[in-house]
């Protein structure tokens, strides 16, 4: 009896406290992105249109979309190569050297991305640190122009999004049954084929979370490809920002705003269909 | 994990490409700092010549990086605020609690950390601009407020979850009301989530830059929004010197937090503070 009370009591309690943040997200996350969606429906002079979207989806506005997509595959494959040599790296180190080595990945984190993106301008400038190096060091082609291209870009935009990439696959990589290793290495599996056929498999997951994770951030990220980019390289980000600051053209921003919102949904769709998927062969196998 | 005997070439290239890719993490930051005390404007690595001009100038009253500095500051705090009680009654809901539709909620809670910023802010720039609050603290504060409670929830649902509830059935057991178990026994144990809650929504807000962007006016322009524009435009050289406080500031609250949590006897350093942690 007195659980039963006790357990009313909780849900009452839940709803009340539940109710603040329910009630702020929903005023000022929920209806506002709903704005962004009329808007980018409602012709100059009202009324629905689907304008927008055909002038989003053609021309230079469809070139700054793909080469958003592009650069948002580009740096998610870099920092998943990156993140998955240093986290397997770690998962070996001695655990003093493993915490320092997990400190230089999540202090960066919280150090502005605009700081970070700075220390990289100054680096890979024509006459930075690296381009002095590469040059006193005769590396045929020295000095590379590594700022305002898509390298800069995707250099800077991978160094932001390392941090996540490598505290998934660790997060992972920590919870992988050493002895299954051992048991292939004990049937006289090579380390190549155990870590082809018994290791990937088992990090999979991680890496499809921690790809997906970095693809999805990087796709309405801005701050590293407007200051390393150049003219040439607009994001759709960027574009969205100049619609609306410069040029008043607020329903194409809001357009290119909810392609953004569609594209970030798919993927998080396929994160959480392959985690559903899992669960489901988990449930088969320990029921059968 | 791996419990195969390693290889000495493995090893030695493992520790190699480790130390690179670490190098390639804090380099920028390092760099930063050496730049900021260059004599030079020019941001040349390393400096000719040392000085501290940059920081003078940039502490200079009535300037606009010390202008700026005061309105981050102000709607870092009232973000802070705003964060710390949503994330108590959501994490109480969340953690504690048997919600209905738990899941939903939840998912609403997450959405600002997985949504392009990008949108939130033209959101909010249509959402404040019909109501004249564009350049007001408050609506750049609520609008940081977006952003920085998903994290303070996470925290403080961790928090919750560490406290041992038999604590609180004992102090009940004991004749104890409910609020003074709560003030008595929850509210010290969730103290040091409480101050890493406030720190991270504090830093949220104070490097955050893309609400602020679309939210500020040419008078209200807070530290990132001024820090961004003059990479983009100027070469006002301060801006070394302001990005090497920046970094300073969040290496000093990261070391709060670290303090706070060794002081209380909390064991996991990372768990529940960083935005990832959900989707693993």
């Amino acid at each position: 009896m007195k659980t039963s009370a006790k357990r009313g009591h909780r849900s009452r309690i839940a709803l009340v406290n539940a109710v603040p943040v329910t009630v702020f997200l929903l005023v000022l996350f929920v209806y506002p992105i709903i704005g962004v969606l009329s808007l980018s429906l409602e012709g100059d002079s009202g009324g629905f249109t689907f304008h927008w979207y055909i002038d989003a989806l053609s021309g230079v506005n469809l070139s700054v979309l793909l080469s958003t997509l592009r650069i948002s595959a580009e740096t998610a494959v870099l920092s998943l190569l990156v993140g998955f040599v240093l986290a397997h790296a770690i998962a070996r180190m001695r655990p003093v050297f493993a915490a320092l080595a997990m400190l230089i990945v999540v202090v960066p984190h919280f150090i502005s991305a605009l700081v970070r993106t700075y220390g990289w301008i100054i680096m890979l400038g024509e006459h930075g640190l690296i381009n002095t190096l590469l040059t006193s060091a005769h590396v045929p082609g020295a000095p590379f122009s590594l700022l305002y291209n898509e390298t800069g870009v995707v250099i800077g935009t991978t160094s932001v999004m390392l941090p996540y990439t490598v505290l998934i696959l660790q997060g992972v990589m920590r919870g992988v049954d050493g002895r299954l290793l051992a048991a292939a290495a004990g049937f006289g599996a090579s380390r190549l084929t155990i870590f082809r056929r018994v290791y990937l498999p088992l990090v999979a997951p991680g890496i499809g979370t921690a790809g997906l994770l970095s693809f999805i951030l990087c796709l309405g990220y801005y701050i590293t490809p407007a200051l390393m980019g150049g003219d040439k390289q607009t994001v759709v980000a960027a574009l969205i920002d100049q619609q609306v600051m410069k040029q008043d053209q607020w329903n194409s921003a809001a357009a290119f705003g909810v392609i953004l919102l569609l594209l970030t949904f798919a993927g998080l769709g396929v994160l959480g269909l392959a985690r559903l998927r899992r669960k489901r062969t988990h449930q088969r196998r320990s029921s059968s | 994990m791996m419990e195969l005997p390693p290889t000495r070439a493995g090893h030695i290239g493992r520790a190699l490409s480790a130390s690179a890719i670490l190098l390639f993490l804090a380099l920028p930051i390092v760099i930063i700092l050496v730049t900021s005390f260059g004599a030079d404007g020019i941001g040349t690595f390393p400096p000719q010549e040392y000085s501290t001009r940059w920081y003078q100038q940039m502490a200079a009253p009535g300037g606009n990086w010390a202008t700026s500095i005061a309105l981050s500051s102000l709607i870092a705090a009232l973000t802070t605020v705003f964060s710390l009680i949503l994330g108590v009654t959501a994490a109480t809901a969340l953690a504690r609690g048997r919600l209905p539709l738990h899941a939903a909620v939840y998912g609403l809670v997450l959405a600002p950390m997985l949504i392009p910023q990008v949108v939130i802010a033209l959101g909010l720039f249509l959402f404040f601009e019909p109501a004249g609050m564009l350049g007001s603290p408050l609506a750049i504060a609520l609008g940081h407020t977006v952003l920085a409670a998903p994290i303070a929830v996470l925290i403080m649902i961790s928090t919750l979850r560490g406290i041992d509830e038999r604590l609180e059935d004992a102090a009940a057991s004991m004749g104890a009301s409910r609020m003074t178990i709560a003030r008595r026994i929850t509210f010290p144990l969730a103290t040091p989530g409480l101050i890493a809650a406030a720190i991270f929504s504090f830093i949220t807000s104070f490097d955050e830059f893309f609400i602020a962007q679309f939210l500020s006016t040419p008078d209200t322009r807070t530290l990132p929004v001024l820090v961004f524009n003059a990479l983009q435009f100027d070469v006002d050289p301060t801006v070394t010197a302001v990005s090497a406080v920046l970094i300073a500031l969040a290496i000093l609250a990261l070391t709060l937090v670290a303090l706070v949590r060794k002081l209380s006897g909390h064991r996991n350093t990372q768990g529940g503070v960083l935005p990832v942690e959900p989707l693993t």
